[in-house]
């Protein structure tokens, strides 16, 4: 046991030791020889020292902090794996992280930093801002011509957010919305409270109606706004400001949206299928947005990621599907689909599956192989010839969604006299 | 615990899991049921009631009505429909110990009960929370008479008696997990999946509360759409996947059955699954339109 603790000992002391000073110790280095006796080979390198932002042990001309001398078996003669590397001086991501930023999960270190200098603060690869564009082009580009700008964004993404990660709140965020917003924006000051129709909405998710990037609309509110919240008519969803149940709403889940959307859900109602997604838990609250969104028709996001909330499932097939439905592709599901109820199968918008299909393609309008009513499967009696009979609506792992990897092996399951 | 005893624990629980799913039942198909006895085919059927002797009923949902048939032998005979304007969407079925079909009608969102002469005998009234704050996705029935009801609209299982009172309420976890049945076991452990997150969760018959019995299991089930408990096993009906998958009652993958096709011992779709006592297996086909029915071979 006790050997146990003194190993356990040296391990912890190891560890706190600094790489360089390890490394030093490991190959048996001359004081002041590691970096200077790589510099004589390496000549160009020391234009690295000379830059803005230099990593300390290149600073330190300790090059075996990082790098093997001799051999390695990783690349750049690295001592280690390049992720254990950085994570040996830098553990940038704390246990139980809410967040975490996708290279950092991934330790992907180079892709934001240079390990050895860089004309930027932190030895980023990139000015801040365009760096985080690289990735977030759709983001920034809006931002940028956003005609209401937020501050912050303009001062730079780490303003709100952690490039690594959040232990306390989604999006790689520094504090949970609403606690970052009021930082700044003082929920005790008259002009707010009025700028909020005399609500309380300091505990409220101010994302919900503001785009905290920028956006067209006065007070940055998304640009898709429902209706009453841009007439500031809060009180036709919401209890009366300073009531004792405070910002609640004043019925819950359909009954609410049914006082405005009456002939709507009524006729949602009336088909045979009710997407369950409608009638579950907060209803039209599951896709919808009350407040303010992005996307057309106040979805909570676009529709492939509103559906994948759900159908995750299709979401992953079609994206291993090597041929795809073109709507599917464009994440466009309610090109076929009725989101809200139907009487057809799968929430089919059209009655069957030759209208949903020849809606664009009129093939049937020419040439095509016989289908319709009077088109039996020879599969199965209770079933007729649809464009679903050879190919699947989302996409397969063969060309034109077919159902069979060659087109023979696909008819000869109908066509059994052809069968070699 | 010495080392040895210790291995040899393991191996026999190894064994003996080796064993169970050496075990899991084969579905092998037997029999389908087309259409009623004057020829009209069935259309979208997704629901199927088995086990009251020697009937069945099919839920034709896309007939809107209820097909009443024998199944004997190997043979099923019979197929008159029934037609209720109670319950014009019928999908989801189950027989109770008095010859009483229980009805889940998903255009009205209600379940409704039709005697043994076919009559329509009123629909189940809820008792105890707001009638109106309750929309049923599913429901099944215990040997006691209770309704075991999962409340899409307030994401809970209710248990309720057979008037209809409540009795006990199990919360289900929220977004993103998404519920499309449930199911009980003769000894009154509730289990419920998640279609959404591939997840089956329980409550044995005194807890307050679902805990996660099995997850992760997405690679295995599409989206589940329907759950029975069996001798000891869940069945899920992989309605996106189009097969059946077997778990153990602690959880257990035993394995997965049947795959996409048109032809019979393939599925499309497929929809409710009721297993008999005398070990077969009827599974509405839903968009085959027809019922299939299997032998359940170990």
């Amino acid at each position: 046991m006790r050997s146990r603790i003194a190993a356990l000992l040296v391990t912890l002391l190891a560890s706190a030791m600094p790489t360089a000073a390890l490394a030093q110790a490991k190959f048996k280095l001359k004081p002041g020889a590691g970096g200077q006796a790589c510099l004589e080979c390496h000549g160009a390198f020391a234009d690295q020292l000379r830059k803005a932002s230099v990593h300390t042990p290149v600073k330190a001309k300790e090059c075996t902090g990082c790098h093997n001398p001799h051999a390695s078996d990783h690349k750049a003669l690295l001592g280690a794996d390049p992720s254990r590397s950085c994570l040996a001086c830098h553990a940038m991501v704390p246990e139980g992280a809410k967040s975490v930023h996708q290279p950092a999960a991934e330790v992907r270190c180079t892709g934001c930093h240079d390990p050895h200098a860089s004309p930027n603060k932190f030895n980023l690869v990139k000015p801040a801002g365009e760096l985080c564009a690289s990735c977030h082009a759709k983001l920034t580009q809006a931002a940028a011509k956003a005609g209401a700008k937020h501050r912050p964004v303009e001062q730079g993404c780490t303003t709100c957010h952690d490039p690594h990660a959040s232990t306390s709140a989604p999006h790689v965020l520094k504090k949970a919305v609403p606690a970052l917003c009021v930082g700044c924006h003082k929920v005790d000051k008259p002009v707010f409270a009025k700028r909020h129709f005399g609500y309380d909405v300091s505990k409220s998710d101010c994302v919900s109606c503001h785009d905290p990037h920028g956006s067209s609309r006065r007070g940055l509110l998304y640009d898709k706004v429902h209706s009453p919240v841009a007439k500031g008519m809060c009180s036709q969803c919401h209890q009366a400001p300073g009531s004792a149940a405070g910002f609640q709403p004043k019925q819950a889940g359909v009954p609410l949206c049914q006082t405005c959307h009456g002939p709507k859900v009524a006729q949602i109602l009336s088909k045979n299928r009710v997407h369950a997604a409608a009638l579950a838990g907060d209803a039209c609250l599951e896709c919808h947005s009350p407040h303010a969104s992005k996307v057309k028709g106040l979805l909570r996001a676009e529709p492939a990621r509103t559906c994948g909330s759900c159908h995750g499932d299709t979401m992953r097939r079609t994206a291993a599907a090597a041929s795809k439905h073109q709507p599917v592709a464009d994440g466009d599901c309610t090109s076929c689909h009725d989101p809200h109820s139907g009487d057809a199968p799968l929430l089919f918008a059209k009655a069957s599956v030759l209208d949903t299909c020849g809606g664009c393609h009129d093939w049937l309008k020419h040439a095509s192989h016989p289908m319709g009513e009077k088109v039996k499967d020879p599969r199965n009696r209770n079933l007729r010839v649809d464009c679903l009979s050879c190919h699947r609506g989302h996409g397969t792992g063969y060309k034109k969604m077919l159902l069979n990897a060659t087109q023979t092996e696909m008819c000869t399951k109908c066509h059994e006299k052809y069968q070699r | 615990m010495p080392r040895d005893w210790k291995i040899s624990i393991g191996f026999a629980a190894l064994l003996a899991a080796a064993t169970a799913r050496a075990q899991a039942p084969v579905l092998t198909h037997t029999v389908s049921i087309y259409e009623d006895e004057k020829g009209q085919p069935l259309k979208a059927p997704e629901g199927v009631a088995c086990g009251d002797g020697e009937r069945l009923v099919v839920a034709d949902t896309g007939n809107g009505r209820l097909l009443r048939l024998l199944y004997r032998n190997g043979v099923v005979s019979g197929g008159t429909p029934l037609v209720l304007s109670q319950l014009p969407y019928p999908v989801r079925l189950q027989l109770d110990g008095q010859g009483v079909l229980w009805v889940l009608d998903r255009k009205v969102r209600r379940i409704g009960r039709v005697d043994a002469s076919g009559a329509f005998a009123g629909y189940l009234e809820v008792k105890g929370v707001p009638p109106e704050s309750v929309v049923p996705g599913a429901f099944k029935l215990d040997a006691g008479g209770n309704v075991y009801l999962l409340d899409l609209a307030g994401v809970r299982a209710l248990v309720l008696d057979a008037s209809g009172a409540v009795q006990r309420q199990l919360d289900l976890p929220k977004k993103p997990a998404f519920f499309t049945d449930l199911a009980v076991d003769p000894a009154g452990t509730v289990y419920a999946v998640d279609a959404s997150g591939g997840a089956v969760w329980s409550a044995p018959k005194a807890a307050k509360a679902f805990t996660l019995l099995a997850k992760g299991l997405k690679d295995n089930m599409s989206f589940p759409g329907s759950l029975t408990v069996s001798r000891g096993r869940l069945y899920v009906v992989d309605q996106n996947g189009d097969g059946v998958v077997v778990l153990g009652l602690d959880g257990t993958y035993q394995g997965r059955q049947l795959g996409i096709g048109w032809s019979e011992g393939l599925v499309y779709y497929p929809g409710q699954l009721c297993l008999d006592e005398g070990g077969s297996a009827f599974l509405a086909d839903r968009y085959n339109n027809r019922v299939q029915i299997f032998s359940m071979k170990k």
